[in-house]
């Protein structure tokens, strides 16, 4: 096992400093990413999804932002340890990023052929001549006609642009694909041909990848792991089918009942009471009791690990404190 | 009794761009029973916003007519609408945007009752809008709090007190939970349900998300390009999609269900044609999968009855 991780985080805190408070966006995550897998983040807006995926590639912003403590093991090698001339190195052609918005994701007074082919220029040292050629190839790959590589982004859909970025993001071929709530700003059938787009190319380039998303369909469409994420820390975590079929947390049941399912109707939704804790006040013990349906008086009092509760599947939450052992040092 | 409070005819709306008109809504009819849900249900440019704007006539439609309770309201000005306001209403899709960051609470949810002048005393608007706070799930201490100190769930309940302010019978409802978290969508969802039931409102439902409408629509209605494409009961819609585009969008939506056999996807091609200068054909036609050129090209086909109550605009389903 140890071996076929591509990533592995390990007790990752991540702060951001106000002039209000410290907002507590990430709090100790621990997980990994196996080599070829998609790995599934999930949580609501504040849930740290985003944090977590920027400081993948150092690039939380400072001055407020800190990463306060943990290891990021990229192929072995700590990212947080790394100096500028290596992460730069690194980001684009280990790791790349897809960006939740292709609206404000790319240049608008470059043409998309130019965008794509910087990659090239940048990572690859190609000739400029060398590089747009390659960006006409990624274009075509991603479903696009190569005769547009000319045309700027404003000319260009949604799901163009979005393609666009993707086409950029896999240009060198990265080990790991971070994609941020890719199709969150699509239509359902343009989402539909993305993720099917995504998901071919992954495959075929044998990539891992970690897809942050709120929609809990996506991930099932997609996913082969899922962690789920709240109040900055991972709450549950394990494969598709296991969270998806035997869901242990109390916060995953109740994102689960809080969707308006396609096969049924009329039933009352069951939703989440409460809201999400400001990350800057956060509660005392597991951050979630308050809103917790099967809370105790100990909820309050200690912050449960993650556990494992069989095959690998883990959960942090008090109710399965007497499963076998907890995961230490990230066993997965 | 069952009657009708609102009904819709061939409601048209083009807007003349620099390349010629823009058919945003183009010949849409329906009707809604009151008490009921009609949801209107379809992708970005479809003209489902244009559709709800127009019924409230915050935009004046090209052609058309619109009927709210008998009343042909399609010509009425801005004087003749003022009463009628107090009837239908509408919730926004953003809950960011579409409140003034400098009113406070109190201020927002009572700005309609000032404006109709619902009350004489200043006790009574007061009375009302702690009411409508407590109707909405909103807590009294919040009565002078701004909305940037409230989360997107909260302040989309004071657009829902907004608009039952002055006690309307038809509330369109314009994505309003598409800006919100799961858990928080629901806690809306449930609200505007129970609202429904509490005091006989009836909604016309914009969306893009099915999963939604079928929660809460008695009638759903899709879109495509400015048109109706299908109508029919959710119960009938969700169980016998007939429409090529209908299908493609129910397997489009990504179910939260890991394990069972992977549905095989039926994605559709290409993305929505642009809605200037359209030709005289099936608009969805260049990108469906069953369509057959000498009938699907030969002209727009019109909304026709295919079976009790299910009506359909496909040439193949004559």
């Amino acid at each position: 096992m140890e071996n076929s991780s591509i990533l592995k985080v390990k007790d990752l805190v991540v702060h951001y400093e106000t002039d209000d408070g410290c907002v507590n966006a990430v709090n100790g995550l621990t997980f990994d990413v196996g080599v070829k897998k998609t790995l599934g983040l999930v949580g609501e807006t504040g849930a740290g999804k985003t944090t977590s995926a920027l400081s993948i590639l150092n690039l939380i912003p400072g001055p407020a932002g800190k990463i306060k403590q943990g290891e990021i093991l990229l192929d072995g090698h700590d990212i947080l340890k790394m100096n500028q001339s290596e992460l730069e190195k690194m980001r684009g052609n280990d790791v790349a990023m897809i960006f939740q918005d292709p609206m404000t994701a790319l240049n608008p007074v470059m043409t998309v052929g130019e965008q794509i082919a910087q990659v090239f220029e940048l990572h690859q040292k190609a000739s400029k001549r060398e590089a747009f050629a390659e960006a006409k190839k990624m274009l075509k790959m991603v479903g696009i006609a190569e005769s547009r590589a000319n045309d700027y982004p404003h000319q260009f859909s949604g799901g163009m642009r979005q393609r666009v970025v993707i086409a950029i993001a896999l240009a060198c071929n990265p080990k790991l694909l971070l994609a941020d709530e890719p199709t969150t700003a699509l239509d359902v059938t343009i989402q539909a041909q993305v993720l099917e787009l995504m998901s071919n190319l992954i495959h075929d380039r044998s990539m891992s990848m970690i897809l942050i998303t709120h929609d809990l369909g996506v991930v099932a469409e997609i996913c082969d792991d899922v962690a789920v994420m709240y109040a900055g820390r991972i709450v549950e975590i394990g494969s598709a089918g296991e969270v998806f079929n035997e869901t242990a947390h109390p916060y995953t049941e109740g994102l689960f009942n809080s969707l308006p399912n396609l096969k049924q109707q009329g039933e009352e939704l069951v939703p989440i009471k409460g809201m999400m804790p400001d990350p800057s006040n956060l509660p005392s013990g597991c951050a979630f009791h308050p809103r917790c349906p099967y809370a105790t008086e100990n909820c309050a009092k200690e912050q449960p690990g993650l556990r494992h509760v069989g095959g690998n599947h883990f959960v942090a939450c008090d109710a399965y404190n007497d499963a076998a052992f907890t995961l230490g040092g990230g066993v997965n | 009794m069952t009657k009708t409070l609102l009904e819709v005819q061939n409601l048209t709306k083009y807007f003349s761009t620099p390349a010629g008109q823009l058919h945003a809504v183009d010949g849409v009819s329906f009707a809604i029973e009151k008490g009921k849900t009609l949801g209107i249900v379809g992708e970005s440019g479809c003209g489902k916003s244009t559709t709800g704007r127009a019924i409230l006539k915050l935009i004046q439609p090209t052609s058309g007519n619109i009927i709210f309770d008998g009343r042909d309201i399609t010509d009425y000005n801005r004087n003749q609408m003022r009463p009628l306001r107090r009837e239908m209403q509408m919730i926004f899709q953003d809950p960011f945007s579409s409140l003034d960051p400098r009113q406070s609470i109190f201020k927002l949810i009572s700005e309609p009752l000032v404006e109709h002048k619902m009350f004489k005393t200043k006790s009574e608007v007061e009375k009302r809008t702690l009411e409508l706070m407590e109707t909405v799930g909103l807590a009294k201490r919040l009565v002078n709090s701004y909305p940037h100190e409230l989360d997107g769930g909260r302040r989309q309940r004071i657009g829902v007190a907004r608009a039952l302010a002055l006690n309307p019978r038809l509330i369109v409802c314009d994505e309003p939970v598409s800006a919100l978290d799961v858990s928080i969508q629901a806690q809306i969802l449930n609200l505007l349900k129970s609202l429904q039931k509490e005091l006989g409102l009836t909604y016309i439902f914009i969306t893009h998300d099915l999963s939604v409408v079928k929660y809460f629509a008695d009638d759903i209605g899709v879109m495509y390009l400015g048109q109706m494409v299908e109508k029919a009961s959710s119960v009938d819609i969700f169980a016998e999609p007939l429409h090529p585009y209908t299908k493609a969008l129910l397997s489009a939506v990504p179910v939260p269900v890991v394990g069972q056999e992977r549905r095989k996807r039926q994605l559709i091609r290409g993305e929505i044609t642009s809605p200037v200068n359209l030709p005289d054909e099936c608009r969805f036609c260049s990108r469906c999968d069953e369509s057959q050129e000498a009938v699907c090209r030969a002209g727009n086909p019109p909304l026709r009855e295919v079976k009790a109550g299910h009506f359909v605009a496909c040439a193949r389903l004559n």
